[in-house]
């Protein structure tokens, strides 16, 4: 029946990721009642974590381990510049990060945490989330920011969630990432294009499938983040 | 601290990600040469295409690099977690671009991994796991074979893997269900999963 969880097979689909963005949201209030779904779940995922060993295995192409290589290190040498120039105006690491953190309020940005990640400090940015169910943060390391959302609403079937990048009162610009949640609501998405100074939000619309140029609906998830500087 | 690149590859995979955490490379450099393969072939049996892949598995590691921190390993193993990165991103790339990859693969110049004279007993227990889902794969009938294939590779719904194969709605989730349930038999009795 429409709405109403197939116990056993919606658990198998579920653990595939295989539901409908609606259905998958279902299935999760539906397996806090339901204990027979929850031990299909966790007996489906372990195979569903067996899958990938079934893939035919290949060597990873030597210039890929290269460049992922070469970006870590450059993200070094942009967060090591970032924590030298701030040495200069601050007196320590407690300063730095605290100063970072007073800018991003002052920004009315309103700011979680400051973390160490990756032995740099990451500015973690709490965002509004509006019309729909769950959590965001945005982490921003040495200039590369991070969408982390946590528990949110799948996006419309057809659809799909749009990152943007607006300075000021400018037009929003597409970040060039389009992404969905896992079967628990959950992503990490990197944001391929800098999240540089005049860049004050960060926000995600949905879209349909493919994205659009510009957004067509109001935003459901807007981080502000104001002057990193 | 100086950390030996020896000592680092005798490190289990949380012990890594702490040094990850802390900002060590070297650290980082050992998790890609652990895992690197597993998860570029992933990649590559989802994408069909080289490049794409590439992309996708460079996409996984940098949010490994960017979030150690945030690793638990209460969650899953390392290699789960960047199992599961590669297979997230590589549906994302799929929504991007609005159409999936069609067979055949792209070789492009893949090298295979072959048998190494040298593997070590995890690299070795981990082959032979690796035989025993694909066997366990294999043996499922083709219809259920095909439903689970399409949904975890292809990032295809069940609704949508009605519409391609012009079956009822609720057969294609009767057959994974009872796909998957043929599998963790095997499995179980193969003692890949306990």
């Amino acid at each position: 029946m429409p709405g109403t969880p197939d116990c056993g097979a919606d658990a198998a689909a579920y653990v595939l990721g295989a539901l409908e963005p609606e259905e998958a949201e279902l299935f999760r209030s539906h397996l806090d009642q339901c204990a027979v779904c929850r031990d299909e779940v966790e007996s489906f995922g372990g195979v569903v974590q067996a899958l990938p060993l079934a893939a035919h295995q290949y060597e990873p192409p030597r210039g890929l381990k290269r460049r992922v290589l070469q970006e870590v290190q450059r993200e070094q040498a942009v967060a090591a510049r970032e924590g030298v120039r701030r040495r200069r105006t601050w007196r320590g690491p407690r300063q730095l990060l605290a100063g970072g953190a007073a800018a991003l309020v002052a920004a009315g940005g309103v700011v979680t945490a400051i973390e160490l990640s990756a032995g740099v400090a990451a500015t973690v940015v709490t965002a509004q989330v509006s019309g729909i169910a769950g959590s965001a943060q945005l982490r921003v390391t040495g200039g590369h920011g991070e969408l982390v959302v946590r528990h949110l609403t799948p996006p419309k079937h057809g659809h799909v969630y749009e990152v943007w990048l607006q300075s000021g009162k400018a037009e929003p610009v597409p970040a060039s990432v389009l992404f969905g949640v896992n079967s628990s609501g959950d992503a990490d998405i990197g944001i391929p294009k800098s999240i540089h100074r005049g860049i004050s939000k960060v926000m995600v619309t949905q879209e349909p499938l493919g994205g659009r140029p510009r957004p067509t609906t109001t935003p459901v998830i807007v981080a502000r983040i104001g002057d990193l500087s | 601290m100086f950390s030996p690149r020896r000592n680092l590859k005798e490190l289990a995979d949380e012990d890594l990600m702490l040094l990850v955490r802390d900002g060590d490379a070297r650290a980082f450099e050992v998790l890609f040469d652990r895992h690197g393969g597993p998860a570029f072939s992933l990649a590559y049996r989802m994408c069909g295409q080289r490049a794409r892949a590439e992309d996708v598995v460079q996409e996984a590691f940098l949010s490994l690099w960017r979030a150690g921190g945030r690793y638990e390993p209460s969650r899953g193993s390392v290699r789960s977690w960047i199992l599961s990165a590669v297979h997230n991103r590589a549906i994302d790339s799929f929504r991007r671009e609005a159409v999936r990859p069609t067979r055949p693969l792209d070789e492009g110049n893949i090298v295979e991994r072959l048998a190494a004279p040298e593997l070590t007993d995890v690299e070795a227990e981990r082959r032979a796991d690796a035989d025993r889902v694909r066997g366990a794969l294999g043996e499922l009938p083709e219809d259920q074979r095909q439903v689970i294939e399409l949904s975890y590779y292809g990032g295809f719904t069940h609704q949508q893997i009605a519409e391609m194969l012009s079956l009822p709605p609720g057969t294609v989730k009767g057959r994974m269900r009872l796909g998957l349930g043929k599998m963790r038999i095997s499995l179980g009795e193969a003692g890949v999963l306990p």
